[in-house]
């Protein structure tokens, strides 16, 4: 009989190992979701100059699971308009891709679920399904407001997948794999693609946010605008798992940076101490959790057509750009790191410096036009 | 183990194909006809996976369920939901549907059930980088003329939206 790991038959252990990694995946989103959510009120109470939740546990630490608890003992309430089986099957479309999200996230040296050699578009792939869970939600919601918010957030993700995939798709050129596992190895010391590919970097930084529905770009779930957006009509656990995705995906996408720009698992120690890269890895990718928790509680919404706008008329063309330069770099230097890390930098100074000059003239033309109104007013109201 | 699997996967995958886009043909509701044709392409991106091409079958997925329903859905939400009482599926072109049909089905079940199972060569979707090799090598026009159609379609639908100037 053939004896597999630790002594179990290998048809025990396939099952046996399909649940666990099934549960360890459950369980790092719901804890990492609890602790983003603690820390999400936290930091930001911080910043707004407030406490934030202190009365339950120490330092409120316990304050998430009795919102938890509160969620998962919430009556089960659907409107009677709403159309049943999308209405209940619209969570776990945008669930599950993110959970299937961290099979190929690669946790330290040799704690990858599988090293596939297409992960990272398997992960693009997985990313580009939640927009139909989300549309689905807001059209079975069957609410004004809901369908608002599922048009917004397919528009918004859809346009926004574009830069993301030129910005992944300048890196998989440098480094020449879809592999998360070979891309984080290629960037074994202190140059970590960051310094050589910034501008990719930002490209996808901003893409990312948009694609997790998060601030600046969250209008699909605009409190002010539309009540809830796609979740208005959900509630109790239903809403909840939207929210637990919705972290899930900050995670995910955290990751991608700190492996594809960051280095991943490298750090001090890991040669000798694999577990160590873990450790390593986590820290990176709460990083950039906590970035975007900074940028959520610095900037204000944007517009519909200012997003729209944005995206198709300054990260695509920047990123088509990029890819061409980089492309072209790549083939023609056999060491193409200063080379590609100048035009990279360029165009990260080209987009930093050059929006302020594009918001001034828009502003003089907005000014002119408050002036001409306010003329006509004066017109109009003198006798 | 994989004797068991594939023939299991195969025809979860075939019942998914199939069923799926039966009803995406004979229901009358046209979200859930949008929404089971992503089922329909989801299937057939199992199939390419079967067939060890996964490069192919996330390709699937993220074009067809991650962009093309996502449009479909785009569209039937912006039209009217209450004047869908009829389904197009009980009308007087059914004798012509069938005997089309029957036209291309014949051959196609004649051809699949003398199918006989060749020397099978191992197939070349898995691998990226033979698979980018021939697409820009042996399929190098193709690719090009289905760029330069995108490309026109691109301007088409920029100039189809483009407000007249006063």
């Amino acid at each position: 009989m053939p004896v597999g790991p630790f002594g179990i038959d290998p048809v025990i252990w396939a099952a046996l190992r399909l649940i666990i990694a099934v549960g360890l995946a459950v369980f790092l989103v719901l804890n990492g979701a609890l602790a983003q959510i603690f820390l999400e009120r936290k930091i930001q109470a911080v910043m707004q100059d407030r406490l934030g939740p202190y009365h339950t546990g120490p330092f409120g630490l316990l304050q998430t699971f009795a919102d938890a608890i509160k969620l998962i003992g919430k009556e089960d309430i659907r409107a009677k308009l709403t159309d049943a089986p999308f209405f209940l099957a619209a969570p776990a479309i945008v669930f599950s891709p993110m959970l299937a999200s961290f099979v190929v996230i690669p946790f330290g040296p040799d704690f990858v679920g599988a090293n596939l050699n297409v992960g990272l578009l398997y992960l693009t792939t997985l990313g580009s399904m939640t927009v139909l869970g989300i549309v689905i939600a807001g059209w079975a919601s069957n609410n004004k407001y809901s369908l608002m918010g599922g048009l917004r957030s397919a528009g918004q993700l859809i346009s926004y997948e574009v830069p993301q995939i030129l910005a992944l798709v300048t890196v998989v050129l440098y480094v020449g794999s879809l592999s998360m596992v070979d891309i984080t190895k290629s960037q074994p010391g202190l140059l970590v693609n960051a310094l050589i590919l910034p501008f990719a970097f930002v490209t996808y930084l901003i893409a990312a946010l948009a694609e997790t529905n998060r601030n600046p770009f969250d209008l699909p779930e605009a409190e002010s605008e539309l009540v809830a957006g796609f979740l208005t009509e959900y509630s109790g656990m239903r809403w909840a798992i939207f929210f637990l995705s919705e972290y899930g995906e900050v995670t995910v996408v955290s990751a991608i940076m700190a492996t594809l720009w960051f280095g991943g698992w490298h750090g001090p120690g890991v040669d000798a101490l694999p577990v160590l890269g873990i450790l390593w890895f986590t820290l990176k990718t709460y990083a950039f959790v906590l970035l975007f928790m900074w940028i959520r509680a610095t900037l204000p919404r944007l517009r519909i057509d200012q997003l729209m706008g944005f995206c198709w008329k300054v990260l695509i063309p920047l990123a088509l750009v990029n890819i061409m330069a980089s492309a072209v770099i790549i083939l023609a230097f056999a060491d193409p790191r200063l080379p590609l890390a100048a035009v990279n930098w360029l165009l990260v100074g080209g987009l930093v410096f050059g929006l302020p000059f594009t918001q001034r003239r828009r502003l003089l033309g907005f000014r002119k036009r408050t002036r001409e109104s306010v003329a006509m007013r004066d017109v109009r109201l003198s006798p | 183990m994989s004797d068991v699997l594939e023939p299991f996967f195969f025809a979860v995958f075939a019942l998914g194909v199939i069923g799926a886009g039966a009803c995406v043909v004979t229901l009358r509701r046209i979200t859930a006809q949008a929404l089971l044709m992503a089922l329909t392409f989801a299937s057939m991106a199992g199939m390419f996976l079967l067939l060890g091409a996964e490069t192919i079958a996330l390709f699937q997925v993220l074009i067809y369920v991650g962009a093309i329903t996502i449009l479909i859905l785009f569209g039937v939400m912006f039209t009217k939901q209450d004047d869908r009482g009829y389904g197009l599926f009980f009308q007087r072109q059914t004798p012509w549907a069938a005997a089309v049909t029957l036209v291309i089905a014949v051959p196609v079940a004649f051809l699949a059930f003398s199918f006989k199972d060749p020397i099978t060569p191992s197939p070349k979707g898995g691998d990226l980088i033979p698979l980018a090799a021939s697409l820009f090598t042996d399929y190098a026009f193709p690719f090009e003329i289905a760029s330069v159609l995108l490309l026109a379609a691109l301007v088409g639908a920029i100039v189809l939206v483009k407000r007249d100037e006063q």
